[in-house]
This record gives C-alpha cells, structure tokens and sequence, in this order.
C-alpha cells in the first residue's frame, strides 16, 4: 500500500475544525483527501478559547486574517493573565506575553533585578516589563523597531468558542474539506490488523479512510475504541469541576485575563468585544450550587448560562495504530493557563513533518508519541508549579500545595531559587521569560544570581533601570487603547479612510 | 561588605586551563573571586593542531580578543567544515559544512524538496552544490560570511591553529588580569575531613595552596576529580573503539585548504589540520585492531610534505566521568571526559564546562558548593556527551568498507536506542530530528548522513505544494545564486597572507 489518500476526522467545534484546516491545507496539495466528521456540540455560549501568543502563527500559517477573525467571533487580544488572591495572603502577580527590562552590559536583566533587589532597589520585576505595563493601562501594545529592539511581546487572544468553531468551519469547508455532520458515529475495525476500517455513521452513511484523527474531545471516541493507553493525573491538581459562565461585558475591554484565588477554587475572567467569560474552577467537595455562589462573590458580577462539567486530567498515548487523538482527546489540562487550543496545535504542527509517507509508519508513531508526551508533560509542570509553589489560602490550595513533583520540574524550581536560572528543556511550550514571572510571581526568589552581573557598576545598573522604566512610560502613551484598537482592526472602512494600520491586518 | 573572596584554583595548563582562567578573569569581579593556576612544565601537554567549531569565535568575543591578532599569535587559519574521505567506501569523500544546505521553502526543509526533484527526474545537481561552505571548501577559497547576502547562502566558520599557542597567548592575556601563575606539580590532593570537600593541595615543592573551589583540567590524569574523588568512569569504548593517536606535524603543502580532512584508514582514521606554518597530521586509531607500528607507518606514508619531528604516541579512552562536578570541583576538558577529535569537538566541550562553571558558581557569601547547581551542570554536560557521541557513532556505522574488521565490527555492532531511532527516521523520509540544546544542528546531521550514503526512501509529502515546473526553476535559480557567490570568493591563503598572517612564517620562508 502507498501513502495515505482518505484522512477521517471525526471531532466537534474548534479541535475538529483547526485539524481539518491545518490538514487540508498542508497536505492537500499532495492530493490528500480530508473528510471532517462533526459530532454535536459540546460548547455552549459561557465557552471560550484563552489561547496562547502560538496560535497567531498557526493562523498566519492558514492565512487567516485576523481583523476579519475578531469581527466575526467578536474575540479580543490578550497581554497575559493577571493572577489575584482574593484569600488575601500572596500579593499579585502579572505573567505578560513579553520580556520583562533590557540586557545591561550585554548581560540578562534577571540577575541584574536580583543582585539590586538584594542590594535594597525595591521596584517589583514585572514594572520593567512593558507587555504588563500596557496590559495594565488598558493599552494594546503595537511594536515599533524600537520596541523590537528592546524586547520581545506578544499577544493571545479571547476567543468565544461557537463562532471561532464555525468561522473554522466555514474556512475548512471553503478550501476542500468534505463535511458531514453525525450524531453518531460507530467505528469499524479491520479484524487482521486492529486498526480502523472505517466509520459508519447514523443513517448508514459509512466513512471510508485510511488514516483518522481523534479530535472528540475527552471522550475520545475513536482512541477508546482502538485501546489507546491513558494515564491519569487527577493527583496533579486539585481541581475535578469546572463551571463557565457568562457575564456583561467590563466596558473598557480589558487586554489580559484576571484570574482571582478563592478558598475553595479559582476564577477566571477572559474579556472579549461579546461578552466576559467565566471559569471556575474547584474540587468535587464543593457542591455545584455553593460553586455558583462563589463564583458569584468572586467575579462580582451577574452570571448567566452557568453549567457545570467534570474535568478529569489524564493523557493518552497520542498516536494508536493507525489513529492520531488531537487536544483534550490526547490529553485533557487542568483548566489553569488556558492551554486546551495549544495541545490541539501542538498535536496538529507535530503530525504535519511525520504524517505518514508509506503504509509503514511505525517510526514516525514513535517519534510523534515521544515528542508530544515530552510537550505535554512540560505543559503539566507549568500547571503543577502554580499549585504546588501557591501561598494562597484555604483547603483548595492547601491541597494543591501537596500536588506531586516530578523530577523535572523540582530540579527546575531548585535551580531557580539556588541561582535564578531557568532550566529550559526540549519541547517547552513555555518560554524562560514565562516561567521567571510564575516562580517570581509564586515568591520563589533566588537566592544568588549570575556572577556575571557583579562587574556591572552599580550606578550603571541604576541608570539602566530608570532608562527602561521611562522607556516604558513613554512608549504606552502612544498606543491605543484596546478597545480602540480591536475596533479599528474589525471594521475595514476605518482602515480605508486612512487610519494608521495595525499591524497583522492581513497576512 | 564585600565577603572574603572565593579562591578558585585551576589545576593544568594547556587549552583548558588557560582558556577557564581566561574566561574567569574577564568574567568574575576581581574583589570577589581570585583566581590561581598551577601548571607544571614537566607535565606536557596534548597541544597539537587544532580544529575547532564555530562557537569558539563567541569565547574568543567574550575575551573581546581581536581576531587578525589571535591568527597571528596562533599561526591560525579558516575553516569552513570537515571533509571526510574513504569513509563510506574508498574514493568516496564528503564535506560536513558550517552551514546549511539550500534554504526552507514554504516552511518545509531543502532535503525534501531536493529528493523530491530527483524522484521526479529532474536531475538536481548534487546536494552539496547548494551549500556554500561546501563549495568553498572545493575551490580552497574563503570569505567572511555576509549577513546582508540571501538566507540561503548562510555560512559560519571556525578556525584551526597551534593549541599550544594558543595556550601560551591565553596563559599571557590572563596573568596580565590577575590570574596568579603557579609552577609546580601537585603531588597531593587534601580532602576536608567533614565535607569530602578538596580543601588544599600541596605541591612537589611542599608548598601548600588552599582553595575554596578547585577546576581540574589536568587532563587524561583527572588528579583531582578522578583519582582523589573518585567520580566514576563510564567507558565508550564499546561504540568509539580507538585508543591511541600518532601525531606528528609536517611542513605546509601547496594545498592549503579551508577545511580539516578526515581519512579513513583500516585501523581508524587520519586528520590533517593545515595551520599557517606547517600542518598538523594524527592517526586515530584502535590497537584492537592495527598495530602501534603499522599505524606510525600508515601516516608518515598518508604526509603531503616532509615530517617536521618524529610522531608522538596518546593513549586515550572514549567516555567521560559520571559526575563532571562533583563535592566542590570541576572537571573541565579530558579530566571530565574524552570524545575523539573526529567532529573538533575538544575544544567545544571545554568552552561548554566554562560557561556552566562561571554561571553556576559558589559565591563569596555562600562558598560551599550548591548541590542543586552541580546536578544541573552534570545534566548539562551529560546531553552534551551523549549527543556529540551519537553524532560521531553515525559516522562508523553509515559504512561499506566490508572486509575490513574495525569497519566490519562499527557497522554491526548494536547502536544506542537514541542514534537507531534517527537512522531509522532519516531512511523512512529524510526526517532529522532537531533539539534546542546541543551539537549538532540538523544541517550537521544532514552532511554526513547523505556524506555517508545513506539515502531516504522517499520525502516528505509537505513539499509537494510547490508545482514541478516552479520546482525546477526555483533549484537552478538557487544553484546560480550558491555559486555566483563562491565564485567572488578570494582564495583561503590570500585571505590569511591579507588579514592575520604571522610574521615568522614569512621569516622562515626567506
């Protein structure tokens, strides 16, 4: 047998969709024929996307333009997440998409901040990063050459999840994919091999393929068919409910996400030109309608569509015969960080440099699986590390703090408060900047710094300090406001009557 | 309230002694930290001709070391990749560039969209006349890389020059910054009775000298790491069988090219390292397999200009220590571990352990070595070791020299997982694995893998975006651009008489 001809997804909302379009357009010029099988919702309007800075790329890879995508799922930008303790006993902490001051004498500016610190300057770390200082003025950041030149920033977005999956949809659609719509989907297995024939859907409508992406979400109902390995990591973290929910929308379009500590869970709040959406997330010893309340208290705002779903973390073995699972049907987070949209991308960009060339591909399943495992499993250390290092209050985090640290990840927090370096391993979807605002934010100071930075005189180091934190107040004075800006980008007739241009307007 | 300064103390001279005191008195405060060196000049050292890799040009920068003054001081020259002869089969012969092959095209690698065109039939020309580093190497010619130039024709270079020269101009540049310069040979390492910690060692001369953290770089001998604190051995011999190495220098030859070249031979193989005044010349070989005697013979045949002295013998093992720190010292260069010089790779893994040294340092105020720093040096070096070793396996086992044992026994023998898995990888589609940390880069793995014949079996499937006939013209628009820009190029001996000749070399030829 050749090469792969028929790829069946079968998945629903933006998992499935993303997975058609990526495929569809990455191998439909070397005539792979991709059918999208799409199984009844599973979001509802109080769902949303918190997506990561990556999943600008993978758009501007399927040329996606992103004034055109904000207007038509009335999503917003993000600078990052702001992280609160409503227990009253951490204070606050801001983890920008950006780097955080400048190199002075060409050294990193960590240490620098740590050997001042000690030596009694008492600005926080994150006032030097300008991503947060914008975030926090309500300001989108535009970068100009030189704000290229002083760091890097970079952006996510807030993402209502029915029409970025129907936007998807449409785009998949529009560029070949075959689309068929299913309430039930049964799998038919090639008795020899064990390995998916094919599909037969309500109404007797069969599927044929070759090859299958598992894009279902946490039921996973291809991988389960075809005994796809799990392994649970409910011992991870603390929270098994997740309730979302709905509120107003915060009338200055916040540009990050609030993320507020409670007793018993936390509360997320993702801003968007709809609406806000609400997390909240909490353990099964809490009932539902106490959760609601809190979630109540917390937010300080009127909640609407409220639903309550379990979440139960585990991973699967990726890639089983002749089946891919993408995002939760792969591996199913913990709600913290909103990472659910960049494990299906992470899935999506892995298969693409190893999808099948030959009906024998059992080493590329073996390098897909170990890669992704090892991707997943950082992600899961990012998430660890804000239970296991949090200072909160409460049975909640009391039970977090007990969460289970793995080799990896203790090394990484041990190494960091010995010296304030960042052990960045293979397959970090979190860069170095990213973990120093989490185990900075956490409290987790370093006890020594880079020897490096003891030549740079004092008042060098001084002078830098007030230069970029100038540089910083200068530069969010000229950007616009969020909500300003995403106006802007979402209506082409403001473009046209020669209004400066934003940037990525079209790729 | 400057603490007590810690006292650092490096054991041997050569390369690694000389290039961590360096790099220690440019980078660490002169109140905080105080640097000895003891060296013996009854010890010599391995110093021959020296190849190196591109990242030496970064500690060079970080000395803020000028570089026409280094070439002339090392009687140093260019290198722009290795070519390796009769490695696959005799006759054949390949060069690992510094630098890639084509360019991405649509986000996908060159190699598939080059196979590609040639399951199509469209005969494009040999993958190494896309690279030009390759076709350099081929004219002897050489230029400083211009990043102004399209991505395709990238390029980075290295150098090779007389390591004891280069130690000597070291050991001058850091005693004038303050490194205290001791001569004499330690005949006895004090351990701390509670720590284990080294605490003083005394020399021949019954001086005493005390440290707070001590740097082994006496070589093969690992007097301190080794020998007093008995940081284990893990032998490679099982995958690098070659134990010993004849070098001997001789005079500079009409080719004088920009590359190192690497020569298989039955019992193992032969460098050549040509340098501004003469050319370095060594025979790696296994004594499993030929005889000290045939191998001293094998090379003075292989010169291509009359010996200089007689050939020197180094005996040596493939493997490295378990723990290259450990308690409070650091094993940097052949003390903490040894790879054949088949890759350049010796000077690389020196430079490597520097830079971890200096950042995971004890400091004045918390003088006691930190458990959690030395384990995360120790992961550091470990992937270093096993990558550069998988690197140097691949190109014993990627051979068809049947018939004779040494390669017989290299090509059967069973690989480790990591390397088997790549191979397997690379046969199915061309795919090479990337990693952020670590030699060598995907394009390293790309030359000697095609280098050594090995051939995928088809590619990847992404490449077929680009429509056949554009293919074909975006190939020959390529090769032109690849060779328009080595043909500018002036030859490598015109760059050096121009830019960093040394003046005695001039003097010895009049």
């Amino acid at each position: 047998m050749s090469a792969v001809q028929h790829l069946a997804i079968v998945g629903r909302d933006a998992p499935l969709w993303l997975a058609a379009c990526v495929m569809q357009s990455a191998l439909g010029p070397s005539g792979l024929r991709v059918t999208a099988v799409e199984l009844p919702a599973g979001v509802d309007a109080a769902d949303g996307h918190a997506a990561l800075p990556a999943l600008e790329a993978l758009h501007a890879r399927l040329r996606i333009d992103e004034g055109r995508l904000l207007a038509a799922t009335r999503g917003a930008f993000t600078l990052g997440k702001q992280f609160q303790d409503a227990t009253g006993q951490a204070a606050p902490f801001f983890h920008a998409y950006g780097s955080t001051g400048a190199r002075i004498d060409h050294l990193e500016f960590l240490p620098q901040w740590i050997r001042a610190r000690r030596f009694g300057m008492p600005v926080a770390y994150e006032d030097f990063c300008l991503t947060a200082a914008a975030a926090r003025h309500g300001r989108m950041l535009v970068p100009d050459p030189e704000i290229e030149k002083h760091g890097f920033t970079d952006y996510g977005y807030h993402l209502p999840a029915i029409p970025y999956g129907a936007w998807l949809k449409q785009l998949a659609t529009r560029r070949g994919v075959t689309a068929h719509e299913a309430c039930q989907v049964d799998v038919r297995l090639d008795a020899r091999t064990g390995d998916i024939a094919g599909l037969l859907l309500d109404g007797g409508r069969q599927v044929d393929g070759d090859f299958f992406i598992d894009a279902s979400g946490h039921e996973a109902l291809l991988s389960t068919v075809i005994g796809a390995a799990r392994e649970s990591w409910r011992e991870s973290f603390p929270a098994s409910r997740l309730l979302t929910a709905y509120a107003p929308q915060i009338p200055s379009l916040p540009v990050y996400a609030d993320v507020r500590a409670g007793e018993s869970g936390w509360l997320a709040l993702y801003p968007n030109q709809a609406c806000t959406l609400v997390e909240y997330a909490f353990s099964s010893e809490t009932p539902d309608d106490v959760a609601l309340e809190q979630a109540r208290h917390l937010s300080r705002m009127e909640l609407q569509g409220a639903r309550v779903r379990s979440r139960e973390p585990a991973r699967r073995v990726a890639w089983t015969r002749n089946c891919v699972a993408i995002g939760e049907a792969a591996c199913v987070f913990d709600a913290i960080h909103g990472v659910d949209l960049q494990a299906v991308q992470l899935g999506l960009v892995h298969l693409l440099p190893l999808f099948p060339v030959s009906a024998d591909f059992a080493v590329e399943r073996a390098e897909y699986n170990q890669n992704v495992q090892s991707a997943f499993e950082r992600i899961r250390d990012f998430q660890t590390a804000h239970y296991a290092l949090n200072r909160y209050g409460g049975a909640f985090w009391a039970r977090g703090r007990l969460s289970p640290v793995r080799a990896d990840l203790l090394r990484k927090i041990g190494v960091f408060r010995a010296r304030g370096e960042v052990v960045h391993y293979e397959d970090e979807t979190f860069s170095i900047a990213d973990w120093q605002s989490l185990l900075l934010g956490h409290g987790v100071l370093p006890d020594s710094w880079d020897p490096a930075v003891d030549r740079s005189a004092p008042e060098v180091v001084q002078g830098e300090f007030k230069r970029i934190l100038a540089f910083i107040r200068q530069k969010i004075e000229w950007q616009r406001s969020h909500a300003e800006y995403v106006q802007l980008l979402c209506t082409p007739s403001l473009l046209a009557r020669g209004e400066r241009a934003p940037r990525n307007q079209t790729q | 309230m400057p603490a007590t300064p810690l006292h650092i103390v490096i054991v041997g001279g050569g390369s690694a002694g000389w290039m961590c005191a360096a790099a220690c008195a440019q980078v660490l405060h002169p109140q905080r930290y105080s640097l000895t060196l003891i060296e013996s000049e009854e010890i010599g050292t391995v110093g021959v001709g020296e190849a190196t890799l591109p990242a030496l040009r970064d500690f060079n920068e970080l000395l803020k070391m000028d570089e026409a003054q280094f070439l002339r001081e090392t009687h140093g020259t260019f290198k722009l990749g290795i070519e390796f002869r009769d490695w696959d089969w005799p006759g054949e012969h390949y060069v690992h560039p510094f630098g890639s092959f084509g360019q991405l095209w649509g986000g996908v690698e060159f190699q598939h969209h080059w196979m590609r065109a040639r399951q199509l039939g469209l005969q494009p020309a040999p993958l190494e006349e896309y690279s030009v580093a390759v076709r350099a190497c081929r004219r002897n010619a050489f230029d400083f890389p211009d990043f102004k130039k399209p991505r395709s024709t990238f390029y980075g270079y290295a150098y090779h020059f007389d390591a004891g020269l280069y130690a000597a101009f070291l050991r001058r540049w850091a005693t004038a910054r303050g490194v205290k310069r001791i001569e004499g040979q330690v005949v006895e390492v004090g351990l701390d009775a509670n720590s284990g910690n080294v605490s003083k060692l005394t020399l021949k001369s019954g001086q005493k000298i005390a440290g707070d953290f001590f740097v082994d770089c006496s070589g093969f001998r690992s007097l301190l790491l080794g020998e007093k604190l008995g940081s284990t051995w893990e032998d490679w011999t099982q995958w690098l069988p070659c134990d010993r190495a004849w070098a001997v220098p001789c005079e500079r030859s009409v080719d004088f090219t920009p590359y190192t070249r690497s020569i298989a031979r039955k019992g193992g193989w032969i460098w050549r390292i040509p340098l501004q005044h003469r050319t370095g010349n060594g025979h790696v070989f296994s004594t499993r397999f030929v005889s000290e005697d045939e191998a001293r013979a094998t090379l003075l045949a292989q010169l291509d200009a009359p010996a200089l002295m007689e050939p020197k013998l180094l005996k040596f093992r493939a493997g490295r220590r378990l723990q290259a720190w450990k308690k409070n010292c650091v094993g940097i260069g052949l003390a903490s571990g040894f790879l054949e010089p088949l890759e350049s790779t010796s000077l690389f893994l020196i430079q490597k352990g520097i830079q971890d040294m200096l950042r995971l340092l004890p400091t004045p105020e918390a003088p006691q070595p930190d458990e959690r720093l030395a384990d995360e040096f120790n992961r550091s070096s470990d992937s270093l070791y096993e990558r550069i070793r998988d690197f140097l396996i691949l190109h014993y086992v990627a051979n068809r020299r049947f018939g004779e044992p040494l390669w017989d026994h290299v090509r059967t023998y069973p690989l480790p997982e990591s390397l088997r898995h790549k191979l397997d990888l690379f046969a199915a589609r061309g795919h090479v694995p990337y990693y952020k940390d670590g030699f060598f880069s995907r394009d390293s793995w790309l030359a000697v893998l095609f280098g050594q014949g090995l051939m995928p079996r088809t590619y990847d499937r992404l490449a077929d975006f680009i429509p056949t006939e554009e293919l074909s013209a975006k190939l020959r628009e390529l090769h032109a651009e690849v060779a328009a820009h080595v043909d500018d190029m002036p030859s490598h001996a015109d760059v050096i008489a121009r830019y960093g000749e040394a003046p005695m070399k001039r003097a010895a030829t009049t």
